[in-house]
């Protein structure tokens, strides 16, 4: 992947993208396709080996920068059925939602490996004419004043110019904090995962899961599996593997001086869970920081010379466990705010604030701007995650329970318990408060 | 009370103060992520690239140790005989913990490693 040992680099571009992950990659793409000359600069051995993801992407807006990737791109399953778990020890309720339509062109969602796709994703940018510079680390930005005209990188004279810089670096924003335009991030909107890609046959995942032949199925599961910490696990379906990972709120986490992978050992000896992985073996491990702080939590996205995109600046869903597809989205938005402003000939913060109007009238901010009270609602209310559970399925348990006892008399007993765990205006109070956040 | 329930019991943090409550003594981790990390492909590089600020503070000020638990590598490893610190950085997935609260009292240093080195996802 280091292309560019052959041919002399040449130090002034037009754009240069700190790098190669799905927003980064998204932005040389859409600005090699419109004639900028734009290099990615990543640190990993080729762009992918240092990212990571649960692996869901979606075709819309994978499909709004890459139409009809589906037909070439390094892709695991087709999602077909998503379901979502609510855990007690013993018991899970589970709700799923299964589509034909899912399995259709242009499908609805992939399960990928991050590793293969991105590395995929920079060969398509490419090809549109991007220089793509491996193993080289951004250190610095080079500063006129306020405004950023380059990047100092790890490399023997390695300065690089350009008119904008956009900074794509994840979730650990190093350079967007060193240009100001990020506060770093606090523990209350961050979520640490670890996951786990356990290799099971093809034929046995399909079994498992209940699949014809190549499409997947996504699993969230909410509930004792996070001992009581603001989180959720997943269970993703790939090819011949299944990822398998937990994400739970990082000051949580800390207050508790909790263990992230004691948890997913946790939640793989869950009998429900235990068997859908029983005999498979780990392939790999794997670590990550989410921005979940929505809205509230985004850093200034643009200044003089500069742009900050993905991961970077907050672009996560929570809610809906998107960031991937918010990344690529953040990333075409600049690509397309640079082109423009290549037109103006000017790079300053004012003409860069079209992405940040680009931005407000897409459906990016329009979801964050919905779920932005989450996740100060969630850490305050971890009861969502411990006793609400427990309620709904010993509730069922008991409808589902066939003994002496009229269903009359159950119903009075499901009153009785939830009466006992909790008075009622605190679910009154619980049942405003999450009105108040989630509308 | 397990050891589970006493660790929701310590989950608590007052609203003025930003450090958690930390009135417990280390222990180790419950689980080893040894076999894990094997699984793990890294091209260390010969400089750490984590660094403890002020090791006192790990000695005096911080008595559970956070790191040695929210660190998703077990990079940070608590010698309890020369009461310090020990990094591991070799094996670190890079995931930025330490930075953002994993050390409540911020007193780790975290830079990414050089370009070409650190950890290598097959899969990611």
């Amino acid at each position: 992947m280091n292309t560019t040992t052959n041919t002399p680099t040449p130090r002034r571009f037009e754009a240069i993208v700190v790098g190669g992950g799905p927003a980064g990659l998204a932005a040389a793409y859409t600005l090699a396709a419109g004639g900028a000359r734009v290099v990615v600069i990543e640190r990993g051995d080729w762009p992918g080996s240092k990212n990571m993801m649960g692996g869901l992407i979606f075709s819309q807006p994978t499909g709004q920068v890459i139409p009809e990737f589906w037909k070439e791109a390094p892709l695991e399953r087709h999602v077909t059925r998503r379901e979502m778990w609510l855990t007690t020890g013993e018991s899970v309720l589970k709700a799923a939602y299964e589509s034909t339509d899912f399995g259709a062109e242009p499908y609805n969602s992939f399960t990928v490996y991050r590793s293969r796709f991105d590395k995929w994703l920079a060969e398509q940018a490419r090809a549109k004419g991007a220089v793509i510079i491996t193993e080289t680390l951004v250190e610095d930005l080079l500063m006129e004043g306020n405004r950023v005209v380059g990047v100092r990188t790890g490399r023997p004279q390695g300065d690089l110019e350009a008119d904008v810089v956009i900074l794509a670096e994840g979730v650990n924003p190093f350079l967007a904090e060193k240009a100001g335009l990020s506060h770093g991030l606090k523990a209350e909107s961050l979520a640490i995962a670890v996951k786990e890609v356990l290799a099971l046959p093809r034929e046995k995942v399909e079994d498992r899961f209940n699949l014809e032949e190549g499409t997947g199925a996504a699993y969230e599961i909410v509930g004792e599996i996070t001992n009581g910490i603001p989180g959720t696990g997943f269970i993703y379906t790939n090819r011949d593997t299944v990822s398998i990972g937990v994400g739970v709120i990082l000051k949580d986490m800390v207050d508790r001086a909790g263990e992230a992978y004691a948890l997913l050992e946790r939640f793989k000896a869950q009998p429900q869970v235990r068997r859908l992985i029983q005999g498979a073996s780990p392939r790999e491990y794997a670590a990550h920081l989410i921005p979940e702080g929505g809205y509230r939590g985004m850093p200034k996205l643009y200044g003089n010379g500069v742009l900050v995109v993905g991961d970077a600046a907050g672009m996560v869903n929570a809610a809906f466990t998107e960031g991937a597809n918010l990344a690529l989205l953040s990333g075409r938005m600049a690509a397309q705010t640079v082109l423009k402003a290549r037109d103006c000939g000017s790079f300053e913060a004012l003409t860069l604030s079209h992405y940040g109007e680009l931005l407000e009238r897409s459906v990016i901010m329009k979801d964050l701007k919905t779920f932005e009270k989450m996740a100060p609602f969630l850490s305050a209310h971890p009861h969502f995650f411990s006793i609400y559970p427990e309620l709904a399925s010993a509730a069922v348990k008991e409808l589902l329970t066939v003994d002496s006892l009229s269903k009359a008399d159950k119903m009075h007993l499901i009153i009785k318990l939830v009466k006992s765990q909790r008075p009622t205006r605190k679910y009154l109070k619980d049942l405003y408060d999450g009105w108040r956040a989630f509308s | 009370m397990s050891d589970e329930e006493r660790d929701m019991e310590a989950g608590t943090r007052s609203r003025h103060d930003s450090l958690p409550i930390d009135n417990r003594d280390w222990t180790p981790p419950k689980h080893s992520v040894t076999a894990q990390l094997g699984l793990v492909k890294f091209k260390p590089d010969e400089d750490a690239h984590l660094l403890v600020k002020d090791k006192s503070v790990c000695r005096d000020t911080c008595r559970r140790k956070f790191c040695t638990h929210t660190c998703p590598a077990q990079v940070y490893r608590w010698e309890e005989e020369e009461k310090t610190i020990t990094i591991a950085f070799e094996g670190c997935l890079e995931c930025g913990t330490c930075r953002s609260g994993g050390c409540p009292y911020d007193n780790i240093e975290m830079r990414y490693p050089r370009g070409g080195f650190g950890l290598q996802y097959r899969f990611g």
